[in-house]
């Protein structure tokens, strides 16, 4: 809370945007991503893109994580599913004669529906047992899911262990055919997503997901039904996980299903508890924290190795520990994440001079 | 028929197996309400550590060379007299790797036992008296630590690691039907259920046993009746990682020395749930239907069933009974 | 309007409940008083549906609502707060309020990914009747945006009444509302409570544990002792029912 911020009528008390703060925030970064395709090179864009999809991704763990409460380890499966609805969905459309420019509006909702239901399917037995249950039925499903996509009866649908090439996205003629087009749509995409997420907690929804996490029988108590909204809430993140599966898919050339082991969950949740659960902001900075750590040590392995390979193949294992000490690390002492500091950050700006904190 | 007596025979035993890794995960749980989910990635350290004192080490210059190869006299005239391939001869190859056998294993559950000791030090006595979620998460960390650490300490996959015991091929009759097992696949299962046994009946009737289980039932009422919660939480995890450096040796010898090691302890995860989290028996009962499912799965549909058989049991188990099969449904105190 | 017949409830061999019967009639303030461990709590639980009885009926408007799950229940119009606080105490007092009109709302879930509209219109107009009917009425304006944590006890106990009435409920399930208060803080929730009556029409049903209480605001008085049902009747007839007196103070020698 920031002192001094009154407002006259309940609905400005309402606006999520309701300091000065928040709106150069949100606006600056609107601003960035519409200028980046123009002004930022290809390292960056590519940089940008990846941020993007993950941060899909991570908007919708932490529908289930953040504001649930329920934990969940294998929402890479959402994102395989999503990414690998893609280009069976155009096959079976070009076979049914569908106009190449409109198959992506077909294909990312049905992609995105796709998700939600095995997401719905995977969370359907959350209701009996709490807590563990579900992050064990999660893991299991990424590993059924991946062993599925590389069984040899699926192989003329998936490719199998060796992957399978993905279609470019055509949008009614306008060919993504770069990466710096593709990352428009997923700048856009990124930001429907987070404003969609966003509204669901300013209403009753979003509100009933938040009583599930902190107190289930006293939300049962206010008429919320649990059995819906655990499922409510695991489908919107198996949608938002779809999503960004099938933006993966768009933005690739090729996807191969060890991308989406549970490397990839962990990283989800990794980015989250970074950036801190159950909050708006929580995903964007834990995106760009999860994204820039490979990046950077990528770039430190170049000056320090130089071109030595013993040295450069540390580069994996020094990332696995990077990400599992954030995890801990953000766990042990800031269990609230970045959006955390940057509150307290703002809280203490807010009073300067007057007091500090 | 005789297949399935051959099959079965191997999934019970190779059952016994994830009940030793078992043990390790329920023994925390119980004591701590933590669910160990990097437990696979310990195991994968004990397997590693086993491969380094009972392979890297005993093979530096440093080092004596009975511990490599003993060889007395009396080893080396009895096998000249033995024939090749006799289950005599594996014997007595066993008896030359005795010595390094022994320095591994100890070594292994020394040296896990310490990293059990410190995860519970460093990363989980802090956290006592926070929410179980922060806790479980930290071993979520703990994976990509763990996973990460080993490929920085042990950059080659090892080849081959000693057998715990004599690897005599064993044939026998069943039921009529000839069988054909390991003998060291026999002695890891024997070493599995006399551990879990062991563990079983301490944590019954031992002093510090049911210092755990009082934990397990209420911390607060525990700790003020005398009982040192941290203590018995480092008990605890000293415990699972002492049987999980055995069990990485057993699997090590198996399956042999990879970072895929980890992945077991999901699949035993999804065993514990399927068991019901708390109850020993009932995890073993899993442990070993999993085990026959798998042996089922892969003489009817092919090896890679197998690896996905405890995950499918695990979501079917739980649909069924939410509580697994002998797990006790948590009263709730409204 | 509320109504328990012959309710009988066990864990194991332990009889929380053996054959309670008693009406909460509409508009009124009934309390159920008892010594520790009489049944009070377990008997709210039968009611609000997270304990199912071994025999007996829970009736509301005449319909059998024994089976019901809670969430069913609260739909219904029946709200309740706890002995030992339920709020959610993350969130902020506003927030929890909320909260209490998630079954009289409409938005659904496609309306709140878009908000604008439909959903912002309900969301100000709900916002402006709490901050009415419950803001003002419990005078905790000043605390709105606070997170519950940081409440003093007394406080807190309010916002849970809040939340209850967010719901506009038909009936009111009170557990130990005024349970660990002072005298003065006591005093205040007392007259809430009858506000709460007079204003609204609630009919309201309280366990309690303060006599003194009870017999102001209460017409109508239900005693439970080891599970059966020992009195009931006006606050006067009970106070002077010889098994009463025996159950609080114990037999004269």
């Amino acid at each position: 809370m920031i002192n001094g911020n009154l407002k006259a009528t309940y609905a400005a008390d309402e606006q999520v945007l309701n300091n000065a703060y928040k709106r150069a925030f949100v606006y600056g970064m609107a601003l960035l991503c519409a200028a980046l395709p123009f002004v930022a090179n290809d390292y960056i864009i590519l940089v940008a893109a990846q941020m993007g999809i993950i941060l899909i991704a991570v908007v919708g763990v932490n529908v289930v994580i953040g504001y649930t409460g329920l934990l969940s380890l294998g929402h890479a499966a959402f994102i395989a599913i999503g990414a690998y609805s893609i280009p069976i969905l155009h096959t079976l459309f070009a076979s049914l004669g569908v106009p190449e420019g409109i198959m992506p509006f077909l294909a990312i909702p049905l992609a995105v529906a796709i998700s939600a239901l095995v997401g719905i399917v995977v969370g359907l037995p959350s209701l009996r047992v709490k807590g563990l249950y579900l992050a064990v039925a999660t893991l299991s499903a990424n590993f059924i899911v991946i062993f599925l996509i590389e069984l040899d009866a699926m192989a003329p649908y998936t490719g199998g262990f060796n992957g399978i090439n993905t279609p470019e996205a055509n949008l009614l003629g306008w060919q993504l055919d770069t990466q710096r087009e593709m990352f428009a749509l997923i700048a856009a995409l990124a930001f429907v997503t987070i404003l969609g997420v966003q509204n669901l907690f300013r209403t009753r929804v979003g509100r009933a997901f938040i009583a599930i996490r902190e107190r289930d029988y006293s939300a049962e108590v206010l008429g919320i039904s649990l059995l819906r909204y655990k499922l409510l809430s695991f489908a919107i993140s198996a949608a938002c996980c779809g999503l960004a599966g099938a933006l993966f898919a768009y933005f690739y050339a090729r996807i191969l299903p060890e991308q989406f082991e549970l490397v990839l969950s962990l990283q989800l949740v990794a980015a989250l508890i970074v950036g801190g659960m159950g909050r708006t902001m929580g995903p964007v900075f834990g995106v760009i924290i999860v994204v820039m750590v490979p990046e950077l040590l990528k770039y430190s392995f170049g000056i320090i190795a130089g071109g030595s390979a013993d040295v450069a193949a540390l580069r994996a294992p020094v990332q696995e520990i990077v990400f599992g000490a954030l995890i801990i690390i953000f766990l042990m002492f800031e269990p609230l994440g970045i959006t955390q500091i940057v509150d307290r950050g703002f809280r203490s700006l807010n009073r300067w001079p007057f007091a500090r904190g | 028929m005789g297949q399935f007596v051959q099959f079965t025979l191997n999934g019970l035993l190779a059952g016994t197996i994830y009940a030793l890794i078992a043990v390790g995960i329920v023994s925390v749980y119980k004591a701590t309400r933590v669910v160990n989910f990097a437990h696979g990635y310990m195991i994968m350290f004990g397997a590693y550590f086993y491969y380094t004192f009972a392979v890297l080490l005993p093979g530096l210059e440093l080092m004596p060379s009975w511990l490599a190869k003993w060889e007395p006299d009396w080893l080396i005239a009895a096998r000249e007299n033995a024939p090749m391939f006799s289950p005599m001869g594996a014997v007595l190859d066993w008896v030359s790797n005795l010595p390094r056998i022994i320095f591994g294993i100890t070594g292994a559950v020394i040296a896990c036992a310490i990293l059990g000791r410190m995860i519970e030090r460093m990363l989980m006595r802090p956290m006592i008296g926070q929410s179980s979620f922060a806790m479980i998460m930290i071993t979520v960390g703990l994976i990509s630590v763990l996973s990460g650490a080993k490929g920085l300490i042990w950059t080659a996959d090892a080849a081959f690691v000693p057998h715990i015991a004599p690897n005599a091929p064993v044939r026998f009759e069943l039921f009529g039907n000839p069988v054909f097992l390991f003998g060291a696949d026999l002695a890891n299962a024997a070493i599995a259920v006399i551990l879990f046994t062991a563990i079983v009946l301490w944590v019954r009737y031992s002093k510090g046993g049911v210092a755990i289980r009082a934990t397990a039932e209420d911390q607060q009422t525990a700790y003020s009746m005398g009982i040192s919660v941290p203590a018995v939480f480092g008990r605890a995890w000293v415990l699972a990682a002492a049987t999980g450096a055995i069990a990485g040796a057993i699997l090590a010898t198996r399956n042999g020395v990879s970072p895929s090691l980890g992945l077991f302890g999901f699949s035993v995860l999804a065993i514990v749930l399927m068991g019901g989290l708390d109850s020993y028996v009932g995890v073993f009962i899993a442990a070993l239907m999993v085990g026959f499912l798998e042996a089922m799965a892969q003489w009817q549909l092919g090896g890679e069933w197998a690896e996905v058989v405890p995950y499918i049991a695990v979501l079917i188990v739980i649909l069924i009974r939410p509580h697994g099969l002998l797990g006790q449904k948590e009263v709730e105190r409204i | 309007m509320l109504e328990v017949r012959n309710l009988h409830l066990s864990f194991g061999g332990i009889k929380a409940l053996q054959g309670v019967s008693f009406t909460a009639r509409a508009g009124e303030i009934t309390g159920v008083i008892g010594p520790n461990g009489a049944g009070k709590t377990s008997l709210f639980n039968a009611m609000s549906g997270f304990y199912t009885p071994d025999s007996g009926q829970v009736l509301f408007d005449g319909n059998d609502i024994t089976r019901l799950a809670p969430d069913a229940r609260a739909a219904l119009g029946i709200a309740r707060t706890f002995q030992n606080i339920a709020l959610f105490r993350g969130m902020t007092v506003l927030d929890n309020i909320k909260l209490g009109g998630h079954t009289r709302l409409k938005t659904d879930v496609w309306s709140a990914l878009r908000y604008f509209g439909a959903a912002q219109r309900e969301e100000i107009a709900y916002r402006e009747e709490i901050e009415e009917r419950v803001i003002d009425f419990l005078e905790i304006d000043h605390i709105r945006k606070l997170p519950i944590t940081m409440l003093p006890y007394g406080l807190q106990k309010r916002v849970e009444l809040g939340r209850a009435l967010a719901m506009q409920p038909k009936v009111l399930l009170l557990d130990e509302p005024v349970a660990g208060m002072n005298r003065e803080e006591t005093g205040d929730m007392a007259r809430f409570i009858l506000d709460v009556q007079q204003e609204f029409g609630t009919t309201i049903l309280l366990v309690e544990h303060d006599m003194h209480m009870v017999m102001d605001i209460c017409s109508h008085v239900v005693v439970l002792n080891f599970g059966h049902q020992i009195a009931e009747g006006t606050p006067a007839e009970v106070s002077a029912n010889p098994a009463v007196i025996e159950a609080y103070l114990g037999t004269a020698v």
